[in-house]
């Protein structure tokens, strides 16, 4: 039971959604999977996957990923079912907690989908208040994902990044960095999806989440859909590789919800994250030691502009022999970086 | 502009397909139709829960079709949309709801047969307590009425249809009689979670109401007495010995039960 969890950290590597037809190989096999995340909701009762989350939990980290609070509900936060966050928080003791931007209670009904905010100051309010509630009440810091949209408000007097950032700075809350959201977000509502993730406090992001989505033609419409259903597609590891740039070493999680595949993978492309990383950070580490050598060399292009194959990590490997990435400033988690993480 | 919680449940409602809509006003999706775009949320919802619906209940979903199953399920959903996000609990009252439609009237086997599904699913979210032995009372004097404590997850469930035989005989593995006739006959249905799945038995009146009553906490003399006026044959020995090989008992404790009792 929970008092004899010990703590354990969520490394800055990729890690995996745990999903119920993986449970039973996760016991007998207990692959290397540099950390776990669940549902909070799917362990709210007594059933088996509870009792095997216990077992797994002795070995893996925990990332606990809530589904159901509805942080943006104007009329409030369920209590009870906070209550019940609580106790899924003392049992498994996680290493993160996280929870979406969006509202799916409204009207007395629970829609089981999140839905967008009108991002605006009295949305703020709102949702800086039951963060702070949800805060207060686990005792802990929470992370909040942005999300992935079909539609917005009209009416709205910020962004989705900028709404995030004035979150942060008004409840201290860490960030759940969506970059698959973020992409088909930006699509769909067409923005600039490199921008939002650059009006991001940085220092706030706690995690990241991978996932690949649909692409539906309605009409003259192209939408994506964030069905979690398939491979990181590799305009999302462009953009990926963007914020590890940005953000240096994250936890990172490959989310995969709908017709699951075998477990070996969600292993494989917790790896790919993983060396795509490590790509990433070698070339930093060769940018700076030519700068600080006083070679300049011409920049070349991030190794997914040109990329055109289906398997994005070996391309960044050859864009990094060809030659290093030239990003952004460095940021300070690079010296902590341990490419055997 | 519309107050955040008036515009939440005017969405939500929309979501729902319950009129009226939002207005395309408040809405943007770029250049596409927001309307259009509003379906996608509306989709979501519809689909998402009527997935739940059908893992809580594929032998329903097998008796009557799946295209008139998930016609059945998106209108309990507009009717009957979730109030928790704990969606282990979404499905309760689906099988009430089944007998409200005038297509299933001729059919009631099909609403008890969900409400066997449902009791497994209860049962499956529940937990598993570990088991007591005879053994482990060997030497304990337990009193003349001992209380008996059953695992959480035991359901009991009559229905005046065979409803065990049908959902046994939509399982994986066993071979569906399409000549089978869905019979009028009462039975009386235990089940409980054993690790990853449930044990389904068939009780007669008197087994049914011994273990109803310690269920209910009210003890081994009153069960022993219901199930001996059922059936004067009622073994008790034999029923206790059953108890402990189903692995149900989680305890037995010594009680002081009042006069009045």
């Amino acid at each position: 039971m929970s008092s004899a969890f010990q703590p354990l950290a969520i490394p800055a590597s990729a890690g995996i959604g745990l999903r119920s037809p993986h449970i039973s190989e996760m016991l007998t096999r207990r692959p290397s999977a540099g950390w776990l995340e669940v549902h909070a909701e799917n362990y709210m009762g007594d059933g088996a996957g509870v009792e095997a989350l216990e077992r797994l939990r002795e070995t893996y980290p925990l990332s606990l990923h809530g589904v159901g609070l509805s942080l943006g509900s104007a009329g409030g936060l369920d209590r009870d079912h906070l209550e019940r966050l609580r106790s899924v928080c003392e049992r498994f003791r996680p290493d993160l907690v996280s929870e979406h931007l969006a509202w799916s209670v409204a009207d007395g009904a629970y829609l089981n989908d999140l839905l967008p905010l009108r991002y605006d100051e009295e949305a703020l309010s709102i949702v800086a208040r039951n963060v702070e509630t949800v805060q207060d009440k686990l005792k802990r810091r929470v992370l909040i994902e942005n999300l992935s949209a079909y539609l917005a408000f009209a009416d709205s007097s910020m962004n989705e990044a900028e709404f995030l950032a004035e979150l942060v700075a008004r409840t201290g809350c860490g960030l759940l960095l969506d970059v698959n959201n973020v992409h088909v977000s930006a699509h769909n509502l067409q923005y600039d999806a490199k921008a939002f993730i650059d009006v991001l406090p940085a220092d706030a992001v706690g995690e990241i989440h991978l996932a690949g989505h649909a692409t539906n033609q309605v009409g003259a419409d192209t939408v994506l859909i964030d069905d979690h259903g398939s491979r990181v597609p590799p305009v999302v590891w462009a953009l990926y590789e963007h914020a590890i740039a940005r953000l240096g070493p994250r936890p990172t999680l490959i989310e995969w919800d709908t017709d699951v595949p075998v477990l070996d993978v969600l292993l494989g492309e917790a790896m790919w994250a993983d060396m795509l990383t490590a790509s990433i950070m070698f070339s930093r580490k060769q940018a700076a030691r030519q700068a600080a050598a006083a070679k300049p060399r011409p920049e070349s292009p991030t190794p997914f502009e040109n990329v055109k194959t289906g398997m994005p990590v070996l391309a960044a490997f050859a864009a990094a022999k060809a030659g290093p990435v030239m990003s952004a400033a460095l940021t300070p988690m690079e010296g902590r970086y341990d490419v055997a993480a | 502009m519309l107050p955040l919680e008036h515009l939440q449940t005017t969405m939500a409602r929309s979501v729902l397909a319950i009129e009226p809509m939002v207005s395309a006003k408040m809405l943007t999706a770029g250049k596409a139709d927001p309307l259009a775009r509003l379906r996608i949320y509306q989709n979501n919802t519809r689909s998402s829960l009527t997935a739940v619906l059908m893992a809580d209940f594929p032998v329903t979903v097998r008796l009557v079709d799946e295209r008139f199953f998930r016609y059945v399920a998106s209108e309990f959903i507009r009717r009957h949309p979730p109030v928790e996000s704990r969606l282990s609990r979404y499905g309760a009252g689906f099988p009430r709801f089944l007998k409200t439609i005038d297509t299933l009237s001729d059919i009631p086997i099909v609403a008890e047969t969900a409400r066997l599904e449902w009791a497994i699913a209860e049962a499956l979210d529940t937990a598993s307590l570990p088991p007591r032995s005879l053994v482990d009372y060997d030497k304990i004097d337990l009193g003349p009425s001992p209380d008996i404590l059953l695992q959480p997850s035991l359901r009991l469930i009559v229905s005046h249809w065979s409803i065990l035989s049908v959902w046994t005989a939509h399982q994986q593995g066993t071979a569906v009689d399409q000549h089978c006739t869905w019979t009028r006959r009462p039975e009386r249905v235990a089940l409980w979670r054993a690790g990853n799945s449930v044990r389904l038995v068939l009780l007669d009146r008197a087994d049914f109401a011994f273990r109803h009553s310690l269920k209910h906490g009210l003890g081994l003399e009153h069960g022993a007495s219901r199930a001996h006026a059922l059936d004067p044959n009622f073994d008790l020995v034999s029923a206790l010995v059953r108890l402990f090989a189903d692995e149900l008992v989680t305890n037995v404790r010594i009680t002081v039960h009042s006069l009045s009792n």
